[in-house]
């Protein structure tokens, strides 16, 4: 390395500095002290007290751990392909070639912007058993309505639904991956007798795909973190069917006392455990995904 | 070229204007600060209280700041939540930007206090010339507030549980208003179950309820509350274990089970489902719609009748008994003031807890909200209480109940909420449900152990 090579290394850290220190200070160090409480029994407050492995094998026979894990996976089992099949049906509608199209865009991305907080409070009354706008036109094409976040069937799904107002974000990402795929495809399909349904099928959708992963590693690692509906419309309930993984741990970090050893240490499984399965994901992908033309 | 604006301009301009916002910000918001500091100390009071009793909270603020000459007490309202949830004092205590008092259900105190979120009273009483044992406060509630022999806060309020009933709506279904009437001694739960039902209309479309009679598990109708009934235990302290799955309290879950059996517990849920979210206001519950009949709840329930159904025909009843001549059971809770570790102005706040949980304090949110004081002295001042609330005072808290104050309240309570959600919903029948409630609770409670 010259002289001036090294004096551009340092400069170029120099510069990028304020977001190495903070991603040390906000990242690194909290992940470390995560680490690092896992093994200790503390409650937030004093001297940790080091337990070693005692946290992690206590998950074993924790029955509400288990069935926050197994409400997790059906959410996110749940959420990701139907947020993916969301996004792209919103993506397809966004792509019409109208006039008016910046419009509609905007009307089919806002739901997107509102704060998931907000959302949770119109899903409540979209959803209400009684006066709900959802269950009255079931009712009128003759359903017998679900109480959706009363009943533990149904308040997964109906959190599930809550998920697809954000749909317009990864939307956006689809519409650009359809703006990206060669108008000669479609015409050479066209001159081969191909049907808008077999274009979408043997054109759109293998040239989506890369877009398609990176929605369901997206989906599954936000899936796995779902709190918020949860904790503002049903609390964990009916019966812990929307105790949620990261809900038990937050309880376990802030309402129970002397847990938050335990909770770090559901962090950390949380952690590797979406690793491994957004590994897997990525692993199986060189046989579907499609990154390029030839 | 004068009206150019090269980018030095712009830069000096820039810095000019936000040099001059600075300026202006820093005279506007921080020279007052300074004197209000020199002035009086200021203490920030957190609580997650609504409607009435927040408004009752700010009175005694305003009043302890006319009358105080050297501290100024700030109210501020949090979100409300569960109350167990205390996500945002801990992180606001481990931030360094926690409040210098703060609103706490008296029954998780001495979960808080074990995990050290707590600064011990002892000697910021002894200092102000208080009694550190509480003795002027009721028994139960300076137990409560009590962690291994010192005091981490001062209780301010109790109430006790009692059964209401909307004495219209139970005339017009037919039921027997004299077996409702207090003088008559209690009622048997079945007795209350068939008045109930009476009562019970379906909307129009039929898969909901329009009005029920009694709903098991909505307002203060809680696991606590059949348990004591039944005359259940809830902590043997000679075993160091919690006790939720006794023979009384399963029996006493097999009569909330059956009850929801017989009406549809997705029926029942849909009814008082949006009653329910934390912080719903009271217009949102059906008992001041005039739609529920019967109701499990606390005294303070007189005050909210006065401002929110003020016309209702209602009376106040003791908790119906599992069996003819059995005695009356009930619970009380309440809620205390403490100072959170590494609260700034500890001295300060301690001179607003000794008034708020003072006798001025109380007697103001006793007249606002209908509570009943915990201090011994004011529960004996007749002029505080209206009849109905008489009723509370003189024959239901001499023989009260309360929950047992564990260092995993929180979690107990949870355990057994979640459990009673599964009964009441028939989605586990309540032995296996109560089983795994205690199961999770030891799991906790076991280092704990023993604890006197």
């Amino acid at each position: 390395m010259t002289r001036t090579e090294r004096k551009n290394l340092w400069l170029g850290l120099l510069f990028i500095s304020p977001w190495i220190i903070g991603f040390l200070a906000f990242l690194v160090y909290p992940i470390w002290y995560t680490v690092e409480l896992s093994f200790t029994r503390y409650g937030g407050f004093g001297v940790p007290e080091w337990i070693g492995l005692d946290n992690y094998t206590r998950m074993l026979d924790d029955r509400l751990f288990w069935i926050s894990v197994w409400n997790t996976v059906y959410y996110t089992g749940l959420a990701v392909p139907i947020g993916v099949v969301v996004a792209m049906v919103l993506a397809l509608a966004m792509n019409q070639p109208l006039p008016e199209i910046p419009i509609y865009r905007a009307i089919l991305f806002l739901p997107s912007v509102l704060p998931l907080f907000a959302v949770s409070f119109i899903f409540l009354t979209l959803l209400d058993p009684n006066d709900g706008i959802v269950n009255e036109l079931l009712r009128r094409i003759g359903f017998s309505p679900p109480n959706w976040f009363g009943d533990p069937d149904y308040a997964k799904i109906g959190i599930v639904a809550i998920a697809q107002f954000g749909a317009g974000q990864i939307a956006l990402v689809f519409l650009a991956g359809l703006k990206g795929i060669p108008q000669h495809l479609y015409e050479a399909a066209m001159l081969d007798g191909a049907g808008p349904i077999r274009r979408f099928f043997s054109v759109t959708l293998p040239l989506l795909t890369p877009i398609i992963l990176y929605d369901i590693i997206l989906g599954i690692s936000l899936g796995m973190q779902v709190f918020t509906q949860s904790y503002i419309i049903t609390q964990g309930g009916p019966a812990q069917s929307t105790t949620f993984y990261v809900y038990y741990l937050y309880d376990n970090a802030f309402t129970y006392g002397g847990q938050m050893g335990y909770a770090s240490a559901m962090a950390v499984v949380l952690f590797l455990f979406t690793f491994i399965i957004a590994g897997l994901v990525f692993v199986t992908s060189k046989r579907w995904v499609h990154y390029d033309l030839s | 070229m004068s009206s150019r604006i090269n980018r030095r301009t712009l830069v000096k301009g820039t810095a000019g204007a936000a040099g001059a916002a600075a300026l202006a910000t820093s005279s506007v918001y921080h020279v007052p600060n300074v004197i209000a500091r020199q002035e009086k100390t200021p203490v920030v009071f957190w609580t997650g209280f609504t409607a009435q009793a927040l408004e009752s909270l700010q009175r005694i603020t305003d009043e302890f700041n006319a009358q105080s000459e050297d501290v100024e007490v700030t109210l501020e309202q949090i979100p409300p939540g569960e109350v167990t949830d205390s996500a945002r004092l801990i992180t606001a205590v481990r931030g360094g930007t926690g409040p210098d008092v703060y609103m706490l259900d008296r029954f998780i105190v001495a979960e808080r206090a074990a995990t050290g979120l707590l600064t011990d009273l002892t000697s910021l009483l002894e200092d102000n010339g208080a009694d550190p044992s509480l003795s002027d406060h009721i028994g139960f509630a300076a137990a409560e507030a009590t962690y291994e022999g010192a005091p981490y806060a001062l209780p301010f309020d109790t109430d006790v549980r009692a059964l209401y009933y909307n004495r219209t709506l139970l005339s017009e279904a037919g039921a027997d208003l004299e077996a409702f009437d207090a003088a008559n001694g209690p009622m048997t739960w079945d007795a209350l179950k068939e008045a109930a039902n009476m009562a019970n209309i379906d909307n129009e479309s039929g898969d909901n309820f329009a009005q029920m009679g009694y709903v098991p598990y909505f307002n203060q109708a809680w696991h606590y509350t059949y348990g004591f009934s039944w005359g259940a235990d809830f902590f043997n302290e000679e075993g160091c274990e919690v006790t939720p799955n006794s023979p009384e309290m399963i029996e006493a879950m097999q009569w909330v089970y059956d009850y929801c059996a017989e009406l549809d517990p997705s029926k029942v849920q849909a009814f008082i489902q949006a009653a329910r979210v934390p912080g719903a206001p009271p217009q949102e519950s059906p008992w001041t719609q005039n739609r529920l009949a019967t109701m499990v709840t606390g005294d303070w329930q007189i005050a909210q009748n006065r401002e929110y159904a003020p016309d209702m025909d209602y009376g106040i009843t003791y908790l119906p008994v599992p069996e003819d001549g059995m005695e009356s059971a009930t619970w009380a809770g309440g809620w205390s003031l403490v100072i959170p570790e590494g609260a700034q102005q500890p001295e300060a706040a301690t001179q607003f807890l000794m008034f708020a949980c003072g006798e001025p304090g109380q007697r103001i949110y006793t007249e606002d909200t209908a509570h009943i004081p915990t201090l011994l002295a004011l529960q004996e001042d007749a002029s505080l209480f209206e009849e109905r609330h008489t009723f509370f005072v003189n024959e239901l808290l001499p023989t009260t109940n309360n929950r047992p104050p564990l260092p995993v309240g929180a979690r107990y309570w949870d355990d057994m909420t979640a459990a009673f959600e599964r009964i009441w919903l028939n989605e586990e029948e309540p032995e296996p449900a109560l089983n795994n409630a205690k199961d999770a609770t030891m799991t906790l409670l076991t280092p704990f152990c023993p604890i006197g």
